[in-house]
């Protein structure tokens, strides 16, 4: 029987009637109910499928509740499941009537069938009811101890769905030890795996509040339990199997036997038919070879060939899913997979999402040998019909063009495309040749004859049309027609729609006027009138502007609109290096796809509770940790975990130092480095600032942050310059930080923006990182945050440890600070004092 | 954690949901209806596979008419989710028989509701293997097979199986005539440019078998690549026989290989499943060996009229032949009518997949044949759309002919020596001429 094909969405017709069905049901239930003739548990399903397929259309079928409860008394199996499903979708909203059902429920879990002891015990623990958890606790312990692995498997996963009710009977009840016996001694495989799961999720949830349950966490990362898994991983099941991989990627190996070790283990995995499974080993290898530049360089070729077979066989969203971890890659590292472009070449019947992936990582593989092929073949691709793509693969030519030496070629492919003679190819390829000659301005002279051929009649769209109106003013000598074709274009600006293409419009008659004056005087006079006239504020503003510095004096508004240009060297990375470094961490997750690191995108309160404590590494501190002084040795275990840490560190050098260079080509490095100056720009104007505010605060004032509200009681400049490139590796900072003596400890209060502010500690790592002073760990979560920062003078490579706990309830921070010049640290001290106080302000 | 996946939908192409399973509270119930507006409703769907709306992300993939959403609140393995889908669909075919589609869905609820529950518990994958889930999970409405005689244990271990090591193989299994067939299908990505040059070709091959095999078999394969060679030739200390050898560029496996024995002494053993399976899966890139040479011109004449003409020359022996040739010849879309003649075979238009099929039952080798087709176009008013001119597919079996040139050396059935095994090697070729340059 099928469930009726009403929709949520057209609730109209099917509501009404579903709600008289729906008394109909009750009836016929209760009339069952008492029922012991034969055949009466077909009728009994019947009913049963009836209410399921309402429930799933969102019929509210909940009022039957009772009567379903009272028909369950049966021997029936499927009955059982029917009704167990009923139950468990309701009865979080009616933790009232399911207290009728916790005694069937009870009885079941005593069943002589294993089956109905498992499902009765699963249903059970999806009750979600709060306060029939008491009932919870007799069955899962006798669930746990059961000979059969079924029941086995069902109650550990009941521990973890008990947690997440009630976390305090859970740990009451002593569940987590039971689990890491089972875990550890079990027979069965996926009774392993679910321990290892539920134990991963409640300890890493405990970590916060509990010191025992973090070095619990920690045991599950000891070298013993790793061997364990990784020695018996071919029992277990694929997804249990990527549970373990990816427990292993977090493991910290003693020395590089113990890597080889590892990676023997699982080399084998490589081969295996689940995607998933092949690419947690590859996180495990390229994770475990971070510190092994040639290693990882060998890793990169071991992996290549699995990747390239997944992503040729399965469905288009698989390949989906690898081609993104494969793009990831191929952007780290070109150079491998520079004779491997083909297998990125598009295939006719690859939807668009997969096409676009393939694109990007083509333009990322070309260099000097491969270039000519693949630009033949994106040119192939710009004549597709799907015009997305079309307009893609134009780009990519485009920015293959601006990453290499040898542009030649690709010139003249671009012009060719000019004289496709269609509208959105020529508009791309205008805008692409526009950011080639700012690049290459020795090109100009083949470009500038195919463009001017161009009639501007035919480009519709305005970035186009504002690339082509560049080009004409910024090469007027060059084109003979240039004036004629401008006044042609101002004399229509009525027509013109887009704003942007009226500013560029406004500026090469600027440029044309400098060169070209008697030709563009008319025009200019018509553009400029006619923009001080425009509704658009800018246009206008840029129109009057002009008019005005012309007639103060020609020739300054010469050197103001037209002045002689240097080629543009490196076009500005979109993307930090930080932040690609992030998403790398993550390999295997969502971020890949979306190529943004998970803060980005998962929400607060998921990133409250467990995930985020996960991803911070292993730091905690314990609620009476921070209110009085914490003795040092209380850290001294913690701190060798620092290293566990380092994946978040929010300072990329160390990692780069690494194998930053192995990666990635000089150009892109630099690229990187101007990228993030100019956001350190951006953030508090000159990162030197930091050490004397007056003068930050006239940069800020410029910029028009607004920066006047900020409290008149700072502190008196502090005379000492802190390096904003300083780098120091984790290891580095684990050494010094147990070498060297305390100098300082204070405590310091934090006002309330900076405390409202701290919802995650990258928030406070980022404005700390603006200051010159460098986050390499940290950890917590509310109300207690703990950072390890570092910090160099500017001069002298002279480092500065610091260890800040702050606790957001009391607004107090407690800052340990430890020096390679002990007598400088007070100047520090108070440098650091004075950039947490600035924390939070506007 | 690899999917903790917060809930699983099943709609239909209008958005109406056929199934609904909430495995954890930290989704709330408007999840559908947010696929629905911010997806379904919008161009989205076809651009991205992955989609984040609010904190969820939505994971989706579309099988026949039906999407598939998986929906996850924290940062989740997306390769394991894919993963899971493909293999639930499997599983759900091999218990309806076939076909996945929103009427099985509609006719079989109950039981996927039950399959959910099984194969996926708080979040977390756990075994989805056909072969024992259908030992427990049956819509006969008896007790489980575990109660029904205890003493007897008539299924022994099926709950030990349900997690144990050879999850994909139930103990106790007896055929009165064991066989195994074996077919090598294999799907090549091939470029031509007009003159009949190969600028690039490609193939991805798997192995399939179908085993009915009494007892746990222990299976041995034996192919002709160079690595597994070299390696025997190395053990037995002899020189390699001659002969044709290939070099596999990658090769994946079914879980049932023995990976390690493959890697120490690249030979392939395994424990097969019972009933069908994927074996193994291969790229290739060097050294393809195509059967067949196909030529077409096409020529638009004006904007009404088009002319086809397709030439296929079979390459391989003269002795040898080709079964069941299927030409697809993609047409535009808005042809009126065709008209056209064949050699051998038989061809028909067929506008659901506008394209002309071509039909030829024995191709034998050396030997060619031809289509030459006028097209009548219904003329469009307003801008013409120019037509994509999708490639030209092929579909065909060459018995004991690969393209790649792999070939079954041996498939030994170790343990059992009783067994009459009436093994039947099977090859096929799945041939897709992906586009042809015209200059």
């Amino acid at each position: 029987m099928a469930p009726p094909a009403a929709s949520q969405r057209y609730p109209s017709p099917s509501q009404p009637s579903g709600k008289s069905e729906v008394s109909d049901l009750k009836t016929q239930l209760r009339q069952l109910a008492g029922s012991r003739a034969p055949g009466v548990d077909d009728s009994k399903r019947d009913l049963y499928k009836k209410v399921i397929s309402y429930m799933t259309i969102g019929i509210d079928v909940s009022s039957v509740f009772g009567e379903m409860v009272m028909c369950s008394a049966t021997s029936d199996i499927v009955l059982k499941k029917m009704c167990y499903l009923y139950v468990g979708n309701y009865a979080k909203g009616n933790p009232d009537l399911s207290l009728l059902t916790i005694n069937f429920l009870q009885r079941d879990c005593k069943d002589e069938d294993p089956m109905i002891r498992g499902l009765a015990l699963r249903s059970l623990c999806s009750l979600r009811v709060p306060n029939l958890v008491e009932y919870l606790v007799g069955p899962l312990g006798s669930g746990l101890k059961d000979n059969n692995s079924y029941v086995r498997t069902i109650a550990v996963t009941g521990v973890l769905k008990l947690y997440h009710i009630s976390p305090s009977t859970c740990i009451d009840a002593d569940f987590p030890p039971t689990l890491k016996s089972l875990m550890l001694h079990d027979s069965d495989a996926q009774v392993v795996a679910n321990c290892l799961s539920a134990l991963q999720e409640i300890w890493s949830l405990e970590a916060s509040h509990s010191e025992e349950a973090c070095r619990e966490k920690e045991s599950l990362l000891s070298k013993p339990v790793i061997y364990y898994f990784l020695n018996r991983i071919k029992d277990f099941n694929e997804w249990a199997q990527c549970l373990i991989l990816e427990l292993a990627v977090k493991y910290v190996p003693s020395d590089s036997n113990d890597i080889f070790d590892i990676m023997n283990l699982l080399e084998d995995r490589l081969q295996h038919a689940n995607g998933a499974v092949v690419l947690a080993t590859v996180k495990v290898f390229l994770q475990l070879t971070l510190s092994m530049t040639d290693v990882h360089q060998q890793v990169y070729e071991r992996i290549k060939s699995p990747l390239l077979t997944l992503v040729s066989s399965g469905s288009p969203e698989q390949s989906y899913a690898i081609l993104s971890h494969l793009h990831l890659l191929v952007v780290r590292a070109p150079f491998i997979f520079a004779a491997d472009y083909k297998h990125f070449y598009c295939q006719y019947n690859e939807p668009s999402y997969v096409k676009k992936l393939k694109l990007e990582m083509l333009t990322a593989v070309a260099n000097e040998s491969n270039t000519y092929e693949i630009v033949t073949e994106l040119c192939e691709y710009a004549a597709n019909v799907d015009i997305a793509i079309a307009r893609e693969s134009i780009r990519a030519v485009g920015k293959i063009a601006l990453q290499q030496y040898d542009v030649n070629a690709i010139v003249d492919r671009l012009l060719q495309f000019l004289e496709m003679e269609k509208d959105y190819v020529t508009a791309e390829t205008l805008v692409l040749v526009k950011d080639l000659l700012r690049k290459y301005p020795q090109w100009s002279h083949d470009c500038i004859s195919v463009v001017g051929g161009i009639s501007s009649k035919n480009i519709q769209e305005p970035k186009g049309k504002a690339a082509l109106i560049w080009m004409l003013g910024e090469y007027a000598q060059d084109m003979s027609d240039a004036p004629y074709i401008l006044e042609n274009l101002i004399e229509n600006w009525e027509e013109e729609h887009s704003a942007e293409v009226r500013l560029h419009l406004l500026t090469a008659a600027m440029k044309c006027f400098f060169k070209r004056a008697p030709e563009t005087q008319k025009a200019l006079g018509i553009a400029l009138a006619a923009g001080v006239a425009d509704f658009h504020q800018d246009v206008h503003d840029r129109a009057l502007f002009y008019y005005r510095v012309l007639q103060y004096d020609v020739h300054v508004a010469e050197r103001v609109v037209s002045p002689p240009k240097q080629a543009v060297s490196v076009f500005a990375d979109t993307q930090s290096s930080e932040i690609k470094d992030r998403i790398f961490d993550e390999f295997n997750s969502l971020s890949v796809i979306y190529q943004k690191p998970s803060y980005m995108f998962t929400d607060k309160e998921h990133r409250g509770p467990f995930e985020f404590s996960d991803e911070l590494g292993n730091i905690s501190i314990t609620p009476e940790a921070s209110s009085d002084i914490v003795p040092a040795q209380q850290y001294e275990a913690n701190d060798k975990d620092l290293l566990l840490g380092i994946d978040e560190k929010d300072d990329n050098k160390g990692l780069s130092s690494n194998n930053g260079s192995a990666y990635s080509a000089p150009s892109l490095e630099n690229s990187s480095n101007i990228t993030s100056q100019l956001q350190e720009l951006a953030i508090s104007g000159p990162a030197t600032s930091a050490t004397t505010p007056q003068s930050s605060f006239g940069f800020d004032d410029l910029l028009g942050l607004g920066l006047s509200t900020a409290p008149a009681p700072t502190p008196s400049p502090p005379l000492l310059k802190l390096n904003p490139r300083a780098a120091l590796d984790p290891g580095a900072f684990q050494q010094k930080w147990r070498q060297l003596p305390l100098s300082l400890t204070q405590e310091c209060s934090v006002n309330p923006q900076g405390i409202a502010a701290l919802t995650v500690p990258q928030s406070l790592i980022r404005h700390m990182q603006s200051h010159s002073i460098h986050c390499i760990a940290s950890g917590g979560q509310s109300p207690n945050f703990k950072f390890f920062f570092f910090a160099q003078k500017e001069s002298e490579p002279s480092n500065y440890l610091a260890e800040c706990i702050i606790n957001t309830s009391s607004a107090k921070a407690q800052i340990k600070v430890k020096a390679d010049e002990q007598s400088t640290s007070q100047a520090f001290t108070t440098v650091f004092e004075t950039a947490l106080s600035k924390f939070g302000m506007p | 954690m690899p999917v903790a996946a917060s809930a699983i939908y099943f709609l239909n192409l209008r958005g109406d949901v056929l199934i609904n399973r909430t495995y954890r509270d930290d989704v709330g119930g408007n999840m559908v209806d947010a696929f629905r507006t911010h997806i379904m409703q919008t161009k989205e769907l076809g651009n991205c596979p992955v989609r984040q709306i609010g904190g969820c992300s939505f994971v989706y993939m579309r099988i026949s008419n039906v999407y598939i959403v998986i929906v996850v609140s924290s940062n989740a393995n997306v390769a394991c989710g894919f993963k899971f889908v493909v293999e639930a669909v499997a599983l759900f075919k091999s218990y309806f028989g076939g076909a996945f589609d929103e009427d099985a869905i509609r006719n079989n609820f109950v039981l996927i509701y039950e399959l959910l529950d099984e194969i996926m518990d708080f979040g977390y994958p756990q075994n989805l293997s056909p072969e024992i889930l259908k030992l427990y999970i049956t819509q006969e409405g008896v007790r489980s097979p575990f109660s029904s005689k205890p003493k007897d244990k008539p299924v022994p271990n099926a709950t030990l199986q349900v997690t144990g090591a050879v999850g994909w193989r139930r103990e106790g299994l007896a055929y009165k005539k064991n066989e195994v067939f074996l077919d090598i299908v294999e799907s090549v990505n091939l470029l031509m440019s007009s003159k009949g040059n190969v600028l690039r070709c490609d193939v991805t091959g798997k192995v399939l078998m179908k085993c009915f095999l009494s007892g746990m078999p222990d299976l041995k394969l034996g192919l002709n690549d160079k690595i597994g060679l070299e390696k025997e030739s190395e053990m037995k200390s002899r020189p390699a026989k001659s002969g044709k050898t290939i070099e596999l560029d990658d090769v994946t496996f079914h879980q049932c290989v023995n990976l390690t024995r493959f890697n120490s002494e690249k030979t392939v053993s395994f424990v097969p499943p019972d009933g069908e399976f994927e074996l193994m899966k291969y790229r290739i890139t060097e050294g393809v060996n195509l059967p067949f040479r196909v030529l077409p011109t096409i020529k638009e004449l004006g904007r009404t009229r088009m002319e086809v003409n397709v030439k296929v020359k079979s390459v391989f022996g003269a002795k040898m032949f080709a079964l069941g040739v299927v030409v697809k010849i993609p047409v535009p879309k808005q042809t009126a009518k065709t008209n056209f003649q064949v050699t051998t075979g038989r061809a028909k238009y067929n506008p659901s997949i506008d394209c002309l099929v071509w039909k030829i039952r024995k191709f034998p080798g050396q030997t060619e044949s031809t289509l030459s087709a006028e097209i009548e176009l219904i003329s469009t008013m307003g801008e013409k759309k120019s037509w994509t001119r999708p490639p030209i597919q092929m579909e065909f079996q060459v018995p004991m002919f690969t393209a790649s040139g792999l070939r079954v050396r041996f498939l030994k059935v170790q343990r059992f020596d009783f067994y009459t095994l009436d093994s039947t090697i099977l090859s096929k070729i799945q041939c897709r001429v992906f586009k042809s340059l015209c200059n």
